[in-house]
């Protein structure tokens, strides 16, 4: 019996280049981190000689010339993840997901198929450079003597039985992974290669290192025999679909997308799951970027040029495709990807589906999938961001208000551990104390206006086409904050009573809407001035 | 005209942006006459503002806000001395009776407190405030009508603040209708936090601080604007248009507020004499019998100097003083407690002669002036060095118990933000991850030079930060900002406060986190300001080395030496001195001092004093240093400016180097007084202030014009006493510390294994690393013995060898081994050898691995065997099995001890390498007592024409030379124009290396960052001061061993 081992070594950079190939031949250094600081976190060998450290920060790193600098992409990893998978899967069912940049694999009975082990070891690099992966390959007759000798040698390498401890005896011991107190101890003991820790008496290492020390003895010694853990499948299902000539226009795309989600969704409930998110990822023609850059506030991330990548998380998990396909459609209705698309990737998470049961004497709900498609349908004409409960800010900011998300009613009968909770109770009418004498009705956004003086007071004011004078003024009232940020604020409020002129008198009550009237033609309205941009406007009325 | 009255500083510690100096600053330019400081619980900042406010002119009104055990707070001012004492002994009581930092009071404790004090109702946080918020406006009248029963009727405003804020409007006509309703004036105050608006955005730094948060989420903790500000009286005049008496009102009250600091009714406690004697008798028998002992009888000039002192004393009745330091002088003595006082005190011919001083003044002709005079109105100041550690602290513990608890306390330490820490506080508040604020708190003062290249924007670029990123910006503004802000409240280090009455009418006092300890709310400089006489009893670590060096003497060398009669004019002392071969010597071991000595070549006890004083800032700034060396090496002539000086000046070569003789100079040149020449000694002081220098200078030159002293001359002493600026000794400090140092010297070069010992045993402390003061004992020829857990004690120790002495190392030097568990093993040991590492564990079961790990790897089981060629993997061989808990069916608790079996001893590890045991040695100890990193890779530098420190001083000067070593200091002084300064240290000796400021920015990187540096350049060697110019600086390969420097940043 013989295993195979593949290791990717500098995964994180190979993961990036195997994206970009173009990026082989050049000096290239990642960066992580989140800004301001972000450090370097891999080189390759190029970027190490032009001196660029591992951890060395962005700015550091920035002042070497003819040194690519790219982000690093989990994304990219995962899929070269999956790619070293699919080496692995190519050619043999039996495999162990050892790391994210190696794989195990059992070449029992492959021999018909592939030749002797070394005609496997270069049919598996080669497969491995075909994916755009540089990879070491080793193959010995136990899973970990082939595991380290594929971190340690790079090439092809195949241990005949037999011959494990002598091969494995020049790699240093950190190889093995000991835990960093036996890493120590080790250091301490001068233990630094496989063969002198092989050298040490079983028995009194037992005593000093336990049952790791023995582990890592015969693991240097190649000779731990185990069976492999086999690769569970993934939990992540994706489908994907290349077009020969780029698709525009949502109806088209609609029954592409349709296409993968009834496959998705197939998938899914063969194995018992739902999705709790959909993510949809469109390859755009290139000559859009330009366009895709101007929305990248609505966009979540755009890790390539040309790319649109969108998420749906479900509130319930589904595997209802034309559900999922009416959300998906919502949501590109009101961002569309502004390109013609070229390449479609749509995966799902999967989850559990959701057993509920009513309750008999419960009222009953709006089904949680419709109230889904009713918000996605709501937000499509508000816009994003615009639908949900407005919750207050703990701010002194004026105006400031975060929209939360409508809970379907049976989340919210879970979160308060089966009680339902009164929408009453946390009105501001149910405190004790609360004595609404006016309310106020905000404009958003605030109207531009402009204002008269006298001595520092307002006098008369000028807005939306009315004309008024102030009859009486209270302020200013002075808030100023988030100094430390790009937008801090500086407003003087000031709520005034305005009687306005005749001729706009009326419109003023009907643009105002109800507004709280002192007297005839008169409205109290609140002002503010902001300092930062120097110009006065109406925040709102007095109703 | 409005006055501000109610105001915090940065003392109301997190709740205040501005110091007292700013808010009085603040006052004066708007032209107000008055304001009120009430910080939080307490005094803290009352002694600044007060001076500030007597500098200004304007007056300074004394209060407090005192937190309610209720939740609310009373703003309290004072209006008379018996309320500044309620009000103290009213803070000492909550602040004792709680926790560090906590405390409040109950209502009818205000009741209790007193008169004398004036309550406002209070802004947010008053208790008019916190009645409405909970009650509504009945609630309001009621608390204000208690409050009113409480305090009196009179003596409570209704305070209104206008912050611009509608919920702070509202209460205002709350307020308003309950001054109406109970017939109480209105009082407008702006809760003033900050005397400049913008310094509202340190305000709330300092809130999250306080609530432990940071500025994204602090949400309405922060101030919803920046109004908090000092506002001048045409603004507060408009706010409160509508209610002028408001404002009227606040001139009325500060009229009503009469008490000022300088009425604190302080006195210092007398010393108590049996009846029918006075102090000053009592004190002029001491001061007779002490003047026999050290001058004889018939010393007419001492007897003279101690009458005219004592009748000072007598006159400013400071006999009680003296008897109480002398009173601690004598215990200290019988106690065997080392102590000597200091500086200024060293003037005094009585403290002298009552033993306080180990310096002759008269001997030494020293100006009585600089300690006490009577025009100065102020206390004396005695310092008394004593051995750092446990023997200060019995004198500590001896004041308290003479003086109780309430008679004597600690000075407070007022800690503030500064350097790093300040960043680390800024950068959380802002949001920075621990990454990020490692990075930007580097940044923060790192050296002490700034070079004027170093921008801040190539700093951030230097340290991958982008300073155009809005919160990076305001992170440095921040931090310039808060520098020198008080944080907290610490306890003084040896500074003591005695009082006659009770301390705490004086000032409030509070618990320090020492159990035990009580500190005043002022800082040491406050009490001085104060005129509240201090002892400072401070810890000097060379005390304990000399005090432990007389200890092991005694009990190895059998021989009894007497600091106080050293054998002058030691021949071997002055050789050392000259060849500047001073590592670990008091005083005279720094780089700088080391560069001086060859060119001063000491000869006798006051060429230290001089070499002692020569190297501080004040001589070198004033650049006296190298014309006295010239004038000392014969290259010049000595001038003494002009004949009159002649006298003051002749035993410095005409260069005046201690603060007497600028003093002196002063009264002979210009005809100051003794007070006079003081106030001139401390306008060029700490707080110096350009406008009271230039007023001096003003009286200088009139003086000296009177005088005759004219043109050129005039000039030339005005340079030389301005330019003196403040870091100069006085002499008889120079002295005293002199003394020392002789001392040190004394003993380094008579009984160096003691000394060494005793050095090793106090760090830190001094110049060098335990590392270097090894080495430089085994070039003097001592044998240093390593670490063995058979032999060394918790100290270092010495040991019995043929030709003399060895010094062991103590078991203190193995990193990471505490020290309980150290004198456990020790006890174990004195009952019986251990016989094996398992014996050992079995014995001290609570010993951990990593302290057995440490041991073995050091050496210090070496020995346990028994058995030769056991080395120390061996022993980590054995620890490892040792350490392991055996299962409980193995596990016995009493395992008879038996001898381990030879096989048992076997390891199948390799003995270290040389390289290896370096780095053990560095990484467990700090220092090795083998060759020394260098000696492995001689033989290859020597080809490369790497010359040793050795050979340096044989080569001629300009030779271009090669020389290589561990770098254990780096100096870049303030004083140095940007030049670095390394010592670096090879197996023969130390060699100096300068690197001018443009090289040091070429290769900045590598000269600050590498333990090993070859230096390439010219040799300096002038007048035995050797030096190598450096003209290239790479990086060495020679060992991985964690050789550490001692960096001057």
């Amino acid at each position: 019996m013989a295993f195979a081992s593949i290791f990717v070594p500098n995964f994180m950079l190979q993961a990036v280049v195997r994206a970009e190939p173009a990026l082989r031949a050049r000096a290239l250094a990642l960066i992580d981190g989140n800004p301001p600081l972000c450090h370097v976190v891999a080189v390759n060998e190029k970027a190490a000689r032009a001196g660029i450290e591992i951890g060395m920060t962005k700015m550091n790193a920035v002042q070497f010339t003819g040194v690519e600098m790219r982000p690093r992409s989990a994304a990219q990893e995962k899929i070269a993840h999956g790619a070293l998978l699919d080496i692995g899967w190519s050619v043999s069912p039996r495999m162990e997901d050892t790391a994210q940049d190696t794989i195990v694999l059992d070449l029992s009975g492959l021999g018909q198929l592939f030749g002797a082990e070394p005609e496997i070891g270069a049919h598996l690099a080669w497969r491995a450079s075909e994916c755009g992966l540089l990879a070491g390959v080793a193959i010995a007759a136990n899973v970990d003597t082939a595991l380290v000798a594929a971190r340690g040698f790079s090439g092809v390498t195949v241990i005949p039985p037999g011959e494990e401890a002598e091969r494995l005896g020049q790699l240093p011991v950190g190889m093995l992974e000991p835990s960093t107190e036996t890493a120590e101890t080790l250091s301490r003991w001068g233990v630094r290669t496989c063969a002198s820790l092989a050298g040490l008496p079983v028995l009194e290492l037992s005593e000093r290192l336990g049952q790791e020390g023995v582990r890592l003895r015969a693991l240097a010694r190649g000779a731990v025999e185990r069976s492999l853990a086999i690769a569970e499948p993934v939990h992540f299902f994706e489908e994907e679909m290349e077009l020969d000539d780029a698709v525009e226009g949502l109806d088209p795309l609609s029954f592409l997308l349709g296409r993968l989600l009834d496959q998705l969704c197939a998938r899914l409930a063969a194995r018992s799951l739902a999705a709790a998110a959909i993510r949809v990822r469109f390859e755009l023609q290139p000559d859009f970027e330009n366009a895709l850059d101007r929305r990248k506030e609505i966009f979540r991330k755009i890790d390539l040029p040309g790319a649109f990548e969108r998420e749906l998380q479900l509130p319930i998990s589904s595997r209802d495709s034309k559900m999922l396909l009416k959300l998906l459609r919502l949501r590109l209705q009101s961002n569309p990807p502004g390109a013609p698309v070229r390449k479609i990737t749509l995966g799902a998470e999967s989850a559990r589906p959701r057993a509920t049961q009513g309750g008999l004497f419960l009222p009953r709900f709006p089904d949680p999938e419709k109230l889904e498609v009713t918000i996605a349908r709501i937000a499509n004409v508000v816009g994003e961001g615009n639908v949900g409960s407005p919750s207050p800010v703990d701010t002194w900011r004026p105006g400031e208000f975060h929209m939360q998300r409508f809970l379907a009613p049976v989340e919210v009968a879970e979160s308060t551990g089966g009680r339902r909770r009164d929408p009453a109770a946390h009105s501001p009418a149910s405190c004790p104390n609360f004595k609404a004498s006016a309310s106020f009705r905000m404009f958003r956004p605030p109207m531009p206006a402009a204002l008269e003086l006298w001595e520092g007071r307002p006098t008369r004011v000028v807005f939306q086409g009315l004309r008024g004078d102030v009859l009486a003024a209270a302020g200013p009232w002075r808030t100023s904050g988030d100094w430390w940020r790009e937008d801090g604020w500086r407003q003087d409020d000031w709520d005034l009573e305005i009687h306005f002129h005749p001729a706009s008198g009326e419109r003023a009550a009907t643009a105002a809407g109800a507004a709280f009237v002192s007297r005839p033609g008169c409205g109290l309205y609140r002002f503010y001035f902001d300092a930062l941009l120097g110009c006065w406007f109406v925040r709102g009325v007095y109703d | 005209m409005y006055v501000e009255l109610h105001a915090r500083s940065a003392f109301s510690f997190l709740e205040g942006a501005s110091t007292p100096e700013e808010l009085a600053a603040v006052c004066k330019a708007n032209g107000m006459s008055a304001m009120a400081l009430l910080d939080r619980d307490g005094f803290y900042g009352s002694p600044r503002f007060h001076l500030a406010a007597e500098k200004s002119k304007i007056r300074a009104h004394i209060g407090a806000e005192v937190t309610s055990a209720r939740g609310w707070r009373y703003p309290l001012l004072v209006e008379s001395r018996e309320g500044y004492r309620n009000l103290c002994r009213l803070i000492t009581r909550m602040k004792l009776r709680a926790e560090k930092g906590d405390g409040s009071v109950q209502p009818e404790e205000i009741a209790e407190a007193g008169g004398g004090l004036v309550c406002l109702t209070g802004g947010a946080e008053g208790p008019l405030a916190h009645a409405l918020a909970h009650g509504g406006i009945e609630a309001a009248i009621e608390r204000v009508e208690q409050l009113c029963r409480t305090i009196g009727r009179e003596n409570v405003y209704v305070e209104l603040q206008r912050h611009l804020t509608r919920e702070e409007e509202a209460r205002n006509q709350a307020a308003v209708e309950v001054a109406r309703k109970l017939k109480l004036p209105l009082l407008a105050t702006n809760g003033v936090a900050h005397a400049q608006p913008e310094q509202r955005e340190l305000l709330d730094v300092f809130t999250c601080i306080r609530h432990h948060r940071v500025l994204a989420n602090a949400g309405r903790l922060l101030s919803r604007n920046s109004e908090r500000h000092f506002k001048p009286h045409a603004e507060m005049a408009a706010l409160f248009a509508d209610l002028p008496e408001a404002i009227a009102n606040t001139a009325e009250l500060s009229s009503r507020l009469q008490f000022s600091l300088n009425d604190l009714g302080y006195e210092f406690p007398s010393y108590p004499v049996s009846e029918g004697d006075s102090q000053i008798e009592f004190l002029r028998r001491r001061a007779h019998e002490g003047r026999i002992t050290r001058y004889g009888d018939a010393n007419e000039c001492a007897r003279k100097q101690i009458g005219r002192e004592l009748a000072l004393i007598e006159k400013l009745k400071l006999a009680g003083y003296f008897l109480i330091v002398w009173d601690i002088v004598r215990f200290c003595k019988e106690k065997n407690i080392l102590v000597q006082g200091r500086g200024s005190a060293a003037n005094s011919a009585v403290c002298y002669a009552l033993g306080i001083t180990a310096v002759d003044p008269v001997g030494m002709d020293l100006l009585f002036e600089r300690f006490l005079s009577e025009e100065r109105g102020e206390w004396p100041d005695i310092d008394l060095d004593l051995p750092s550690g446990d023997q200060r602290e019995r004198a500590i513990q001896y004041v308290y118990e003479r003086y109780g608890k309430l008679g004597a306390a600690m000075t407070a330490n007022v800690i503030t933000y500064r350097g790093r820490s300040a960043a680390r506080e800024i950068g959380k508040a802002l949001s920075f991850d621990a990454e990020t604020l490692d990075r930007l708190s580097a940044l923060v003062g790192s050296w002490e030079y700034k070079d004027p290249n170093d921008t801040l924007a190539r700093q951030f670029r230097d340290a991958g930060l982008d300073i155009r990123h809005r919160r990076i910006h305001k992170f440095f503004e921040l931090c310039q900002a808060v520098q020198d802000l008080p944080r907290h409240l610490g306890q003084h280090s040896g500074g003591m406060v005695v009082c006659q009455g009770q301390l705490d009418s004086v000032v409030p006092l509070e618990p320090a986190t020492m159990p035990g300890r009580v500190v005043v709310q002022w800082d040491k400089e406050d009490c001085t300001d104060m005129g509240i006489v201090k002892i400072d009893l401070l810890g000097l670590g060379m005390m304990a080395v000399l005090e432990e060096s007389l200890q092991l003497i005694s009990e190895h060398y059998q021989e009894k030496v007497d600091l106080g009669h050293l054998p002058q004019g030691d021949n071997a002392v002055y050789d050392a001195l000259k060849k500047a071969d001073t590592v670990g010597m008091f005083q005279v071991e720094s780089r700088a001092q080391m560069s001086c000595l060859p060119r001063l070549q000491p000869k006798k006890f006051y060429d230290i004093v001089v070499q002692v004083a020569i190297i501080r800032p004040g001589p070198i700034v004033g650049k006296m240093v190298h014309p006295y060396l010239n004038r000392r090496q014969g290259r010049e002539a000595p001038d003494c400016l002009h004949p009159s000086l002649e006298a003051v000046l002749e035993r410095t070569l005409g260069v005046p180097l201690f603060q007497e003789q600028l003093l002196r100079m002063a009264m002979i040149a210009a005809g100051f007084t003794g007070g006079e020449a003081e106030e001139l000694r401390r306008a060029m002081g700490f707080k110096r202030s350009e406008k009271r220098m230039q007023e001096i200078e003003i009286k200088l030159r009139r003086g000296m014009t009177a005088n005759g002293i004219v043109g050129e001359t005039q000039d030339k002493i005005v340079l030389s006493i301005t330019s003196f600026a403040l870091y100069g000794f006085p002499e008889s400090h120079a002295a005293s510390f002199a003394l020392i140092a002789y001392a040190s010297a004394y003993l380094k070069c008579r009984y160096l294994a003691a000394f060494t010992a005793a050095m090793l045993n106090n760090q830190p402390m001094g110049f060098y690393r335990p590392a270097t003061l090894v080495k430089d004992a085994q070039h003097h020829g001592l044998k240093c013995k390593t670490i063995d857990l058979t032999r060394s004690g918790w100290n270092c120790t010495l040991e019995k060898i043929p030709d003399g002495f060895a010094m062991r190392l103590g078991l203190r030097y193995v990193k990471g081994l505490r020290q309980e568990i150290a004198l456990a093993m020790l006890r174990e040991r004195a009952m019986r050898p251990f016989a094996s590492v398992e014996d050992l564990k079995q014995r001290v079961p609570e010993i951990q691995k990593s302290e057995l790990t440490a041991l073995a790897e050091v050496g210090a089981l070496n020995s346990l065997s028994g058995r030769r060629g056991f080395h120390r993997r061996d022993a980590l061989w054995q620890v490892e099995r040792a350490a392991r808990r055996p299962g409980p069916l193995l596990e016995v608790s009493e395992t008879p001890q038996r001898e381990p079996e030879a096989t048992e001893l076997d390891s199948p590890l390799a003995q270290m390498t040389n390289e290896e045991r370096l780095i053990a040695d560095f990484r467990g100890t700090g220092l090795t007592v083998g060759p020394h990193p260098m000696t492995y890779r001689r033989a290859e530098l020597k080809q490369r024409g790497i010359r040793t420190a050795i050979e340096l001083p044989r080569l001629p000067d300009g030779t271009h030379v090669q020389v290589a070593g561990a770098v254990i200091a780096r100096q870049r002084p303030g004083t140095a124009k940007g030049f670095v300064f390394l010592s670096l240290e090879d197996e023969t000796g130390i060699a100096n290396a300068i690197i001018t400021p443009q090289l040091f920015e070429q290769d900045h990187t590598v000269v600050v960052h590498n333990p090993f540096l070859l230096i390439e350049g010219k040799l300096q060697n002038q007048d035995n001061v050797v030096s190598v110019k450096a003209e290239r600086v790479r990086a060495l390969d020679i060992s991985r061993a964690e050789v550490t420097s001692h960096d001057f940043h």
